[in-house]
């Protein structure tokens, strides 16, 4: 349906609605095909008028996408009559419409009259991201940082979760301020960044480094870099922080593991008690490991006929330096089949220690266990990343110990180009995530925006030194 | 005159444009079409612009004269709505706004949407009660417009007034179900026994119970009505959970008069271990006949979020042994959960009992999960199959095998 291009008169507007397919739902189509097409505000106003001509009365979801339409142009003073109408007519409005209306407002010189709308949604029910963020852009643009900032830790205490769009606009609104408060708040975001493990993406990146350049009288200069494998960055020669975690934190993480991840709630679901207990004396009769495999993984790298071969070349591999090591199989490679022949298993079995658990188990848990046991040092090989694992973990703390550990003790592998070598890719020895020294901040960052946690780690660095 | 005219149209048509941009279109916009008309009105010039200024903003005054009769009405208004008043409100403005909401909603349904714990779940469940109310004035409309239709027909029945002569003898269901009775009544007494393991409440979420319920109902009914009914036993049922308090709402007062066991022990408290054997899909063990002297095991869960090996781990923890039926084996299977619905597995059940005919059992799984029965095992009809398929488009071996692993199971057709 196109909407007219001028406003028309009663008749007109009857006569379309009589052409009209679906006569009820007309105002609906014609309003939504205005919102896309941008029509004239004018144009709206007629049909509304002949409306209220005919029924006496409007209803409330033509108000709502006449609203839209209004937001969409900017109409400032016909946003304020359409607030004072609904307001006098309904009791309360809708999130729905506070979200238009904060956003309409925001955008214009009458930002404050958004901050009082807020204040009232805050009275009905808890605020939704999009107002916060619309009032803290508005206070930011007039550079109210005090106002936005609060907004913000308001925002917080609601376990709201900011957009790194908001993030990145008080980095970019605060270029050049001299103010102690607002460099602690800016700092705070920093910190709020390393506490979730984010990853700012590039222009993210560039805001803050064109922020911390632009601070009088603090000397910060910033370049991009990438850091070396022992940990040193190549700058300014500062060691960034070890991926190890500490003795309180390693037995806590471990605890919790076995707690809520390999008994969770039913050990039969996974194993039985008995196999569990079998594998624990296990372990426990062994010298620690230093790295443990898990078997099916490693061996389904490839094409399935060569699933033996594919294990033996990685025990072999990894069995260098005169390591442990500690395989973690199932039943079924024990019998001589055209998949798991019996010479190359005991081949194997003089390199590593095997165990066997039956074939139904899920064998996730053992490979933690395993590794958790050995020390701190044990790194375990998989190309699992263990999501399923990490969401049975009850609170965010030990989600978040889990992620460090998980990224300084898994060695990935993908299958190579050349033949039957797999490569390895080693397990981080520093941490990464954003860190300071108070005159230094490493900052890693992605080249693309993405929306969902994603596994892979960021190798790019941002590092800001202050001189 | 004429002339007058010309000239005016001629002015207005060159200068409207300007004209109509130095003023905006707010104001006076004057609509190209309108230029011929203009000269018809040049009169009532001055009258025209302000009714077509009225016109745009007139829809407010209207609005705002409706808001005056209610604020002179309404004197005083609490300002402070309880939580529950103001999430009544809030669903109320949702339904105007046009989202997906029920116009009436009890307050238990308005304590469980206040419970929901995610802003989705909330909507879901709107949503879900929102399509149960349209179902149900549905209904009653179509209900309603039968009832018309067969007071109508019943009325010119009536006036043609015809005898109907029938030499059928009046056979009313309740003589039917006295009949279904005496044999579950038997089967009580000799019956083989078939136990429904109830202890699944924590696991599911009460619309899973629901589920569960329903199909046990539908299975017990085709039981009874069954040649040969198995002795029903639901064990671990404990008294006013949510499984009772569904049984009573689904069955009323037949719940008490049903034929069947119900108790709150486990099954291994009434049975010899060695006799039983638990039916999951998770097992490793498939079964080969139907055992005439062992008791079977059922469990009453409904997996709409995956549960794997909940059953399966039932079992174990008691140490009975297990049984899977041999859907890989008998059917080509494509695509669908190899978990069957309770009323499925009693029909199979049933079925086998009567006749140890596994192609009769295996009609009840659901067509769209397979494309085909096979009486031999697939993997003797693979080699024969991979031959006829070398002789007859005369390939190499390996790539024939390689094309079968490809298309096995889901397009694969016997030729």
């Amino acid at each position: 349906v196109q909407p007219p291009e001028k406003p028309l008169q009663a008749e007109e507007w009857n006569k379309l609605r009589e052409d009209f397919q679906l006569p009820e739902v007309f105002e609906e189509v014609m309003l939504n095909s205005m919102i896309r097409c941008n029509s004239p505000i004018d144009v709206a106003k007629s049909l509304l008028t002949h409306l209220a001509r005919r029924n006496g009365d409007i209803a409330y979801n033509v108000l709502l996408k006449y609203l839209t339409l209004c937001v969409q142009q900017a109409q400032v003073s016909e946003i304020r009559d359409v607030y004072d109408i609904m307001k006098g007519r309904f009791k309360i409005l809708e999130s729905g419409a506070y979200n238009l209306l904060i956003k309409g407002l925001s955008n214009s010189d009458q930002w404050r009259m958004a901050l009082t709308l807020l204040e009232e949604v805050k009275k009905v029910m808890i605020p939704s991201r999009k107002c916060y963020e619309s009032c803290i852009k508005a206070a930011s643009r007039h550079q109210e940082m005090k106002l936005a900032f609060e907004l913000y830790n308001e925002m917080l205490a609601k376990d709201v979760v900011p957009t790194l769009d908001v993030l990145q606009s008080f980095f970019d609104f605060s270029r050049g301020m001299k103010d102690a408060e607002l460099q602690k708040e800016l700092f705070g975001i920093l910190l709020y960044l390393r506490d979730n493990q984010i990853y700012p993406h590039r222009t993210f990146m560039r805001s803050i480094k064109l922020w911390f350049e632009s601070l009088p009288g603090g000397n910060w200069r910033g370049r991009l870099t990438k850091i070396k494998d022992s940990g040193q960055c190549p700058v300014c020669n500062h060691q960034l922080e070890d991926s190890n975690l500490t003795e309180e934190e390693y037995s806590k993480l471990s605890e919790r593991i076995i707690r809520d991840v390999i008994h969770g709630t039913d050990t039969y679901r996974k194993t039985s008690p008995k196999e569990f207990e079998a594998f624990q004396t296990f372990v426990e009769s062994r010298p620690p490991f230093d790295i443990v495999i898990d078997g099916l993984n490693v061996s389904h790298i490839k094409s399935r006929k060569m699933q033996c071969e594919n294990l033996f070349d990685a025990v072999n591999y990894l069995a260098k330096e005169n390591a442990q090591l500690l395989v973690l199989g199932r039943k079924h490679m024990l019998m001589n089949s055209s998949n798991w022949k019996t010479e190359m298993m005991k081949e194997m079995q003089n390199k590593a220690d095997f165990f066997f658990a039956e074939n139904i188990s899920e064998d996730d848990a053992f490979l933690l266990y395993a590794t958790l046991r050995s020390g701190k040092h044990c790194r375990f090989v998989t190309r699992d990343f263990l999501r399923d694992h990490k969401a049975c973990l009850s609170d965010s703390l030990t989600r978040h110990l889990f992620r460090k550990w998980q990224r300084g003790h898994q060695i990935a592998f993908s299958p190579s180009a050349q033949g039957r070598s797999i490569n390895f890719l080693p397990a981080f020895r520093y941490d990464c995530v954003v860190q300071t020294t108070g005159d230094t901040w490493h900052i890693p960052y992605k080249d693309v925006f993405e929306e969902k946690y994603s596994y892979q780690v960021p190798r790019k660095w941002l590092c800001i030194q202050q001189k | 005159m004429q002339s007058a005219n010309m000239l005016l149209r001629r002015i207005v048509r060159s200068s409207v444009l300007p004209f109509a941009a130095q003023h905006g279109m707010k104001k006076d916009s004057f609509p190209l079409s309108r230029a011929l008309s203009l000269s018809l009105c040049l009169k009532q010039d001055k009258s025209c612009e302000p009714s077509e200024k009225l016109d745009l903003d007139e829809w407010k005054k209207v609005m705002k004269s409706g808001l005056q009769e209610e604020v002179s009405e309404t004197v005083s208004e609490p300002k402070e709505l309880s939580s529950l008043a103001a999430a009544r409100e809030t669903l109320e403005m949702w339904r105007l706004a046009g989202r997906a909401v029920p116009e009436n909603i009890s307050e238990e349904q308005l304590k469980a949407f206040m419970e929901c714990p995610s802003k989705s779940a909330k909507k879901k469940y709107l949503k879900y009660l929102h399509i149960k109310e349209l179902h149900k004035k549905n209904d009653r409309r179509k209900m309603d417009e039968k009832r018309e239709r067969r007071l109508e027909a019943q009325e010119q029945a009536s006036k043609t007034d015809e005898t109907k002569k029938n030499s059928f003898l009046c056979m009313w269901s309740s003589t039917m179900d006295k009949a279904y009775n005496w044999r579950a009544a038997q089967s009580m007494i000799f019956g083989q026994p078939l136990v429904f393991d109830m202890s699944y409440e924590k696991e599911m979420s009460v619309r899973e119970v629901t589920n569960t319920v329903k199909q046990i109902v539908m299975s017990e009914s085709c039981n009874r009505r069954s040649v040969d009914p198995f002795h029903i036993h639901f064990c671990n049922f404990k008294d006013d959970s949510l499984y009772h308090r569904e049984f009573v709402k689904n069955y009323g007062e037949a719940w008490d008069k049903l034929l069947i066991t119900v108790t709150d022990q486990c099954y291994t408290e009434i049975f010899p271990k060695d006799k039983l054997i638990y039916l999951t899909a998770d097992s490793p063990k498939v079964m080969k006949t139907f055992d005439h002297d062992k008791i079977y095991i059922v469990g009453s869960m409904v997996d709409k979020s995956i549960k794997t090996g909940v059953s399966l781990a039932r079992a174990k923890r008691l140490g009975l042994e297990t049984a899977a039926l041999p859907l890989e084996k008998y059917l080509l299977w494509s695509t669908g959960a190899k978990n069957l619905t309770l009323d499925q597995m009693m029909h199979i059940l049933l079925t086998l009992k009567d006749t140890a005919d596994w192609k009769k059992a295996l009609e009840f799984v659901p067509k769209r999960k397979y494309c085909g029965f096979v009486n031999k095992p697939v993997k003797e009809l693979k080699k024969s199959l991979d031959l006829i398929n070398t002789l007859k488009l005369g390939k190499g071996r390996g790539e024939v095998e390689k094309q079968f692993a490809r298309n096995y199971p889901k397009k694969y057709k016997v030729k």
